[in-house]
């Protein structure tokens, strides 16, 4: 990673080419970072440069502004508004809306600056954890739109919120959260007062404050069986009407016998009470559970950012007027323009324009695709270069998008739920459990009835599966702590016991084991001339200009003069003295010769070939292709080394797929190109057939691949895939590279681990307490002391586990320069 | 051991004292967000610009 401190960009640091000066001989890469450099200064704010450091991964490189007012203009429609914001008491109004593209403490210093920038925003706070922004401002002075097109400039996408669910669920959380403080406070006040009993104190001693304790204990104690105790005894109704055993059954059980043997004897006055291990115990317990219901909310907050990302406005044309409307709004045969860098916001055919569009939220393909007049663009593709306009073919969910998110919903609501272990064990324990306190209690009762109820209470309380049952939950949400503060989120936490025995490994290649962005790979002909000429693409808007500007970057040479684009076709102009020109190589003729060979040879590799002509006459070729990325080898070969079949499935050209699988060394048979995702299905259904007993984990970032993603045991979608694979996956990982996915199954094994050792100590523990309870060596009193410890036992083996921290580079060490650098554009095409 | 029975009232009306504080923290939000604050301390230019 050791990369040479050049002068870099001003902004984002990358490599600058020689001509690029800004004005007071500051270093820019492009017109973007110049933009938002500039735009910084003149707001006071160069304060972020020093504090982007701070945090997390660097700033990637900002495409330049495009001029999108109408995308802004809906927030600062009334109607929305009406919808999406709301009025405070001191007359201003509040909105919350999704933010995407916060990298860094830089960042979220910007955001929360607005106030000062920008007249008649009065607060702007944002939450790393859910992506949101809620924006405050002053109706009479400002609109939103105002203030999210502010951050737009600095590549800061705002996307509206479109439900309220999240506001449930962060209330469910509160709520809970309030119960888990009460119950913690009661338990640790009942356990002092309870001191005193074990220190001595007895009704013999000092009867009336041995009274009053326990009077005093069991109000306490009742309050919290009313607050927190409640919820297990509503579930273990609920379990019980269907029914079900749930482990929710002896907790409410032991809670229950608990209470009301120790209430008897306070209104007796006679023997012991054990209030403070029962108010423990629901202190425990409903920790455990807040602990899961803020892990599956914050899997659900970010599935739900993910649908926020498809286009929520769009420009209909009525009488050759633009109006921006809210894309639910359009309706079938509505003329829609697309301009440069919108998205699609519904089907439709191309009635005016060409341009290039990007189907990688679609399909996970990042190459640029030309598009003509009388073709078909699906919702969720991305327009590049210059505007269009579509006649609407369907809206909606009608949209390919559209049924795709919803097949992918069903299909998750039908999948069997994956039983928890600990779930089966607890139904085994609670069963075991009723059957030796009805025999301790027979027993008893003939050996000498006035100790049977004694014996019989210490056993419940001992047998408490309160280890037990935080045993599971608790080392899985700390495992998945772990894992999302690396960059893996895992949306559900039973996923974790599956990928833990993970059998067969299938990659998608596009985008997973390859860059998921295009580079020049090879060179035919003269190199020097084709670099020079690499320059000219600095005038260009085409998606490949940017790969060939980054592959000869700083060699441009000369200044460049009568520079013209033709669209379709290339790009042609002076630099310094010479005439060049890139592009298609059909614009330079078809004739014979030598142009014709290299031209052959880079697609033969499966390229799109870019031709490099001076006077006319091609000098060079250069291959375009998505290189394959630095560490999938290695990662491949330690996969192996954990007993994992590693297995290739594309669609991608059968050649191009064989020819990677070579190189990465993946064996012939498990490779297959040109598959249809319905040929993916069949294809997991035979390699469950061919090895008998499969746990596939599928790697795969496309909507091609959504199917198979959720077919599979578990589906992992990877960075910069579509949004519906990340719908449709179980984990998505965020951090860039192939390098967490064996972070990922390591760690999932080493939860798995940990639960076990939790499982196997506390129930051997509980076994131990209820042989000996049973033979009435325990009394309620012992019993009472002895079972926090099991408990804390596995607390301390859950929260110290070190599943997913191996002992590698912090985050963020991977600057964008260094991988650059590091990875030589070599591989085939996807 | 009198004075017991005077303190362990106390005792409760602090223990009362600091659920309602936990309580209203968590009412206003201030436990929903546990990562942005980490970050949100480095501003330490606060109003001197």
């Amino acid at each position: 990673m050791a990369s040479v401190p050049s002068p870099g960009c001003e902004h984002c640091g990358l490599p600058v080419p020689e001509h690029r000066r800004g004005a007071e001989g500051e270093l820019f890469c492009c017109a973007g970072c110049e933009a938002v450099y500039y735009t910084l200064h003149e707001a006071g704010l160069e304060r972020f440069y020093e504090l982007r450091q701070v945090w997390a991964e660097p700033v990637p490189v900002q495409e330049a502004p495009e001029e999108a007012e109408g995308r802004f203009a809906l927030f600062d429609d009334l109607e929305f508004l009406g919808q999406h914001s709301e009025f405070l008491a001191d007359g201003t109004r509040k909105m919350e809306v999704y933010l995407e593209g916060v990298h860094c403490a830089g960042c979220l210093w910007l955001i929360e600056r607005m106030p000062r920038v920008i007249k008649g925003v009065v607060e702007a706070r944002f939450e790393l954890s859910k992506s949101r922004l809620t924006l405050r401002w002053q109706p009479s002075e400002t609109g939103p739109g105002r203030a999210l097109k502010w951050l737009e400039q600095f590549g800061l996408h705002a996307y509206p919120v479109h439900s309220d669910r999240i506001e449930a669920r962060s209330e469910q959380g509160r709520k809970m959260l309030v119960k888990v403080g009460i119950c913690w406070a009661i338990a640790a006040n009942v356990m002092l007062l309870t001191i005193a009993v074990y220190a001595g104190l007895s009704a013999e001693s000092d009867p009336g404050l041995y009274r009053a304790i326990h009077w005093v204990t069991f109000g306490l104690t009742t309050i919290s069986l009313w607050v927190g105790g409640s919820l297990f005894f509503r579930r273990a109704w609920g379990a019980l009407r269907m029914r079900r055993l749930s482990m929710d059954a002896p907790i409410s059980l032991g809670i229950l016998v608990g209470w009301g043997h120790s209430s008897w004897v306070t209104f007796q006055g006679v023997g012991e009470v054990w209030f403070d291990s029962i108010a423990v115990l629901i202190a425990a317990l409903l920790t455990a559970r807040y602990l899961q219901v803020r892990g599956s909310a914050l899997a659900a907050d970010a599935a739900e950012r993910l649908v926020a990302l498809l286009p929520r406005t769009a420009r209909r044309v009525v009488d050759g007027v633009v109006e921006v409307i809210g894309a639910d709004r359009l309706e079938v045969g509505d003329l829609v323009e697309v301009r440069a860098g919108d998205v699609v916001p519904a089907d439709g055919v191309i009635q005016t324009g060409a341009s290039a569009v990007s189907r990688s939220v679609l399909t996970g393909e990042s190459r640029a695709e030309p598009v003509a007049l009388g073709e078909a663009l699906e919702a969720g593709t991305t327009n590049l270069q210059s505007p269009l306009r579509l006649r609407v073919t369907a809206v909606g969910e009608a949209t390919r998008v559209g049924r795709l998110m919803q097949w992918v919903e069903t299909r998750g609501r039908h999948r069997a739920p994956v039983v928890q272990l600990a779930d089966r064990l607890g139904s085994v324990f609670i069963f075991f459990v009723l059957v030796m306190a009805a025999f301790t209690a027979v027993l008893w009762w003939h050996v000498d009835p006035a100790r049977a109820v004694g014996h019989v209470v210490a056993l419940l309380v001992i047998a408490c599966p309160c280890a037990l049952g935080m045993a599971t939950p608790l080392a899985l949400t700390v495992g998945l702590g772990q894992a999302a503060r690396r960059g893996i989120h895992i949306k559900h936490d039973d996923v974790i016991e599956p990928l833990s025995r993970v059998t067969d490994v299938v990659f998608d290649k596009t985008g997973t084991l390859t860059e998921g962005r295009p580079r020049v790979a090879v060179v035919y002909g003269d190199e020097g001339m084709a670099r020079a000429a690499a320059a000219l693409e600095e005038r260009s808007g085409h998606p490949m200009a940017a790969a060939i500007l980054s592959w000869a970057s700083g060699r441009g040479a000369g200044e460049l003069q009568d520079v013209e684009e033709v669209p379709g076709a290339g790009i042609k102009g002076r630099v310094g003295e010479r005439r060049l020109a890139l592009g298609r190589p059909t614009w330079f003729g078809d004739g014979e010769g030598q142009g014709q060979e290299w031209v052959r040879g880079v697609v033969e590799a499966g390229y799109t070939p870019v031709a490099v002509a001076e006077d006319g006459e091609v000098r060079a070729v250069l291959g375009i292709g998505d290189a394959i990325r630095d560490e999938a080898a290695e990662v491949i070969e330690e996969l192996r080394g954990r007993g994992v079949r590693v297995h290739l499935l594309s669609g991608d050209d059968p050649r191009v797929v064989r020819a990677t699988a070579k190189t990465l060394g993946i064996d012939e048979d498990r490779v297959r190109g040109g598959a249809t995702p319905e040929g993916k299905l069949e294809y997991l259904k035979e390699l469950r057939e061919r090895y008998g007993k499969a746990e596939v984990a599928m790697v795969g970032d496309g909507v091609n691949d959504a199917a198979a993603l959720q077919d599979a045991t578990i589906g992992i979608a990877v960075q910069g895939g579509s949004e519906a694979s990340l719908v449709a996956a179980d984990v998505f990982l965020i951090r860039d590279g192939l390098r967490p996915l064996s972070e990922l199954l390591g760690g999932s094994r080493q939860v798995m681990r940990v639960i076990h050792r939790n499982l196997i100590g506390s129930g051997l523990y509980n076994v131990f307490g209820i042989g000996l309870a049973a033979a009435g060596f325990i009394t309620p009193l012992l019993a009472a002391v002895l079972m926090p410890v099991s408990s804390l036992a596995v607390v301390a083996s859950s929260i110290l586990q070190r599943s997913f921290e191996s002992e590698e580079a912090p985050r963020g060490e991977v600057t964008p320069r260094a991988v650059e650098e590091a990875t030589p554009a070599v591989g085939v095409s996807s | 051991m009198n004075v017991l029975y005077f303190l362990i009232p106390l005792a409760m009306l602090l223990a009362i004292g600091a659920v309602l504080t936990f309580v209203w923290a968590v009412r206003r939000g201030q436990f929903d967000d546990l990562e942005t604050p980490a970050i949100r301390i480095l501003y330490d230019d606060e109003g001197d610009e």
